[in-house]
This record gives structure tokens, sequence and C-alpha cells, in this order.
């Protein structure tokens, strides 16, 4: 089997994140309306298998990552389910005392999260390794980030057309915050393009 | 996560010697360049077969590239 490198996993990552908002604007409106229950579960559960197929695209990209990666994956990991098993617990803890309303719709926030820990992790890691992640992508992150920030306020604004304005407000407001972050990777990108005239390559 | 750096190594110079950027050096031992900077940088010990792959690479011996660190 071929080695999934860094440009062609970041392709298919982002085809596949691309087919889930598709898949997840279109199917949600709908789950509601429909009265037959396995057509209901089945719209209900598409948004998922694109997510399952970016599962799989990370466990590949695990499986073909070199020593020190496959550390920093390892510590990344095992931080985001820290995480997400005290919240959790927690969670339902207070749950079961009812102390906080919680349905299972929360339950949706369990693979965010855990890939925002992740995330967060790995470029901690990556900084006390003396690397920074953003020079080994194959897009620039601040590419990466305003092409999350679009999916994100064309989410809000669907929302919003379906009159709920609370989601709206979170994902538009997401797609701010992530468009600024992808301005200020801009500016230290130009910056230091500037600087090194290049890409640094470790000569 | 990075602990005492415990070995010291020459790979930063004998990399040099060859006119090879961290890049390069990456793409003949199948590692990430970010993984060449932290051995080079002392961030992080390569396993033992990754030093044999070194060593080999730049014919020495492994002894003459990876040298023990203060801490041991």
């Amino acid at each position: 089997m071929p080695r999934l490198n860094q440009r062609r996993y970041e392709q298919r990552l982002m085809v596949a994140m691309s087919i889930y908002v598709v898949v997840l604007l279109l199917a949600l409106p709908v789950v509601r309306t429909v009265a037959s229950i396995p057509l209901k579960g089945m719209l209900a559960v598409a948004p998922a298998l694109p997510m399952l197929y970016v599962i799989w695209l990370m466990a590949q990209r695990i499986r073909d990552s070199d020593e020190l990666e496959q550390r920093m994956h390892l510590i990344a990991l095992g931080v985001a389910t820290a995480v997400v098993a005290a919240c959790s617990l927690v969670g339902g803890f207070l749950a079961t005392a009812q102390v906080l309303p919680i349905d299972g719709s929360v339950l949706i926030w369990v693979f965010p999260l855990m890939m925002f820990c992740y995330g967060a992790t790995r470029w901690w890691i990556a900084r006390r390794y003396g690397s920074d992640m953003s020079c080994d992508l194959a897009m620039p992150m601040h590419w990466r980030l305003s092409i999350i920030a679009a999916m994100m306020t064309v989410v809000g604004i669907f929302t919003y057309l379906r009159r709920d304005v609370l989601d709206a407000g979170i994902f538009i407001g997401m797609g701010a915050a992530l468009a600024v972050l992808a301005l200020l990777k801009l500016t230290t990108y130009l910056r230091r393009r500037r600087t090194t005239g290049q890409h640094g390559n470790g000569r | 996560m990075p602990g005492v750096p415990s070995m010291n190594n020459h790979v930063r110079e004998l990399r040099g010697a060859q006119g090879w950027s961290q890049a390069d050096l990456a793409e003949r031992l199948d590692v990430s360049r970010q993984t060449v900077n932290a051995i080079e940088t002392g961030k992080y010990d390569p396993s033992l077969p990754l030093a044999f792959k070194i060593a080999r690479l730049f014919r020495q011996s492994i002894e003459s590239i990876f040298e023990p660190g203060i801490e041991s």
C-alpha cells in the first residue's frame, strides 16, 4: 500500500470535509420533516460517513508517520482522550443528578472537542520539539484556516436561514474567530518570508 | 514530550559537510524534516534503528556521531 504523504492527506481531508458540510446542510433540514423512521435514521447518519473516512485517513497518516511524529500523535491522542473522558464523566454525573440538563445531542460535540484537544496538543508538543508544524504543511496554515472559516460561515448562514439564531451565532462567531486567526497566521507567514527570503529548508 | 536531552550529536556538521539541507537528509532517512531538526538541536534522541541508519548514511560508527551528554 503506498504511503500517504502530507499533500495527499490534506487534499483528501479537504474533500471529505467539503462533502461533510454539503451533506450536513442538505440532510439535517430534511431529517426533522421525514416521517419514515429508516429514512430518518439514514439521513441522520449520512453526515457521519465523511467523518468516518476522516478518522480512517488519520489512522493512515499516523501509521505512515516517522517515530517522532508517532510519538507526538500518541501524546496528543492521549491528552485528547483524557480531556473528553473527564468532560463526559463530569457531565454524566451532573446530568444524572439533574444539575445540568443535557440531552443526547451533546454527543455531537465529542468528536470536535477531541479533535480540538488533539490539534492543540500536537501544536504545543511540536513547538516543544523546536519545530513549527506549519512549515511542513502542504497547504499554508492561513489558507487552511480561511477555508475552515468559510465553511463555518456557510453553515452559519444556512442555520440562520433555518431560523436557528443561536446556532447561527455560534457558527458565524467561530468562523469570524478563525478568519482573524488566519489573518494573524498570514501576517506571520509574510513576515517570515520577508526575513528569510524563502521557506526555511534548514540549510 | 522532550525530556532532558541525554545525547549530543554531530548530525548537523555531517549534513553540512555533505551540502544537504534538512529536507534532503530527511528524504534520505525517510523521516520528516521536523524530526531531523529535533535530532540536530538535541531535542529528540533517535531510536536505535534510526541512529544506525544515520551512521550508515554518513559511513561512520554510531559512537562517533552520538555521544553521551552531560546528564548521562
